[in-house]
């Protein structure tokens, strides 16, 4: 199934594209993008159905529950630089990204 | 803890304790993010948030699984089908079966008839198969399957009957 685009998903590529390596939280997650918690997590889901993103349980100190990790796999990755590439030279990205205006 | 963020940790664990398999991760993951986040309203609103996401990938995924049990269900019903359509043509063929070496046994029979014999045998096939024409006709209500496989049959035969008339005429 084809992933959809929206706006709301490509300023969460562009956040895991900063520092691609590290792995992100949830909540810094929604800080950065600014989007709340009922459009984050769906969209956070869907990457991660379609193997763009992978999730670990962060093994915190002791006694405190652990916390819920993503990061880009490989594949997300190519995927969101692709992305970053096709809708830089359309100028798209930047008005999904809310730099430009419509 | 002010009440609203004690309300959204309530909601959240409840969401966890009630959400199904797939989207239980999720949710435990939402709930765990509340430690961190500042402002009582805005973890009441975070937990709300969550719980709308985590009833739409519950619902996507039962939809999800619906649409497949429909579908292997509809395989499974098309199946049935298909093997009692055979059946049906399968009682009829058997009776045939019995009922055509009876036929080649009239001339033994009745050896008066025996000129008389072929020139009735229209008549002879016809009255069976009008009669299992109706029988098959009452059947469709409670049998519909088994009453279509004994009018295929019924029809196949009328085909051949009437081809072979015509090459014979």
């Amino acid at each position: 199934m084809k992933l959809r685009l929206s706006s709301q998903t490509l300023l969460v590529l562009d956040a895991f594209l900063e520092q691609a390596e590290e792995w992100k939280y949830g909540y810094d997650l929604s800080r950065v993008t600014g989007l709340k918690s009922g459009t984050l997590y769906p969209i956070l889901m869907r990457l991660s159905e379609r193997q763009l993103l992978e999730t670990q349980w962060e093994a915190g100190e002791p006694g405190k529950p652990p916390r819920h990790m993503y990061r880009f796999t490989p594949d997300g990755l190519r995927f969101a630089r692709a992305n970053a590439a096709a809708n830089a030279g359309s100028g798209l990205g930047q008005v999904a990204l809310g730099l430009v205006e419509a | 803890m002010g009440a609203p963020r004690t309300l959204a940790a309530k909601l959240l664990r409840a969401v966890v304790r009630l959400a199904p398999a797939e989207s239980r991760d999720w949710a435990a993951a939402m709930l765990r993010e509340l430690d961190f986040i500042e402002g009582d309203w805005a973890a009441l609103f975070w937990a709300l948030g969550s719980l709308a996401a985590i009833l739409r990938h519950a619902t996507t995924a039962w939809r999800a699984r619906s649409i497949k049990k429909n579908k292997e269900t509809a395989m499974s019903t098309t199946g049935k089908k298909v093997l009692i359509i055979t059946m049906g043509a399968l009682c009829l063929l058997g009776l045939a079966g019995c009922a055509f070496p009876m036929l080649l046994l009239v001339p033994d029979l009745f050896p008066e008839l025996r000129h008389a014999w072929w020139p009735l045998a229209p008549i002879a096939i016809a009255i069976p198969v009008i009669i299992i024409g109706f029988a098959a006709g009452f059947l469709w209500r409670k049998r519909g399957p088994v009453a279509a496989g004994i009018l295929l049959v019924v029809l196949a035969v009328a085909f051949h009957v009437a081809v072979h008339v015509a090459k014979h005429q």
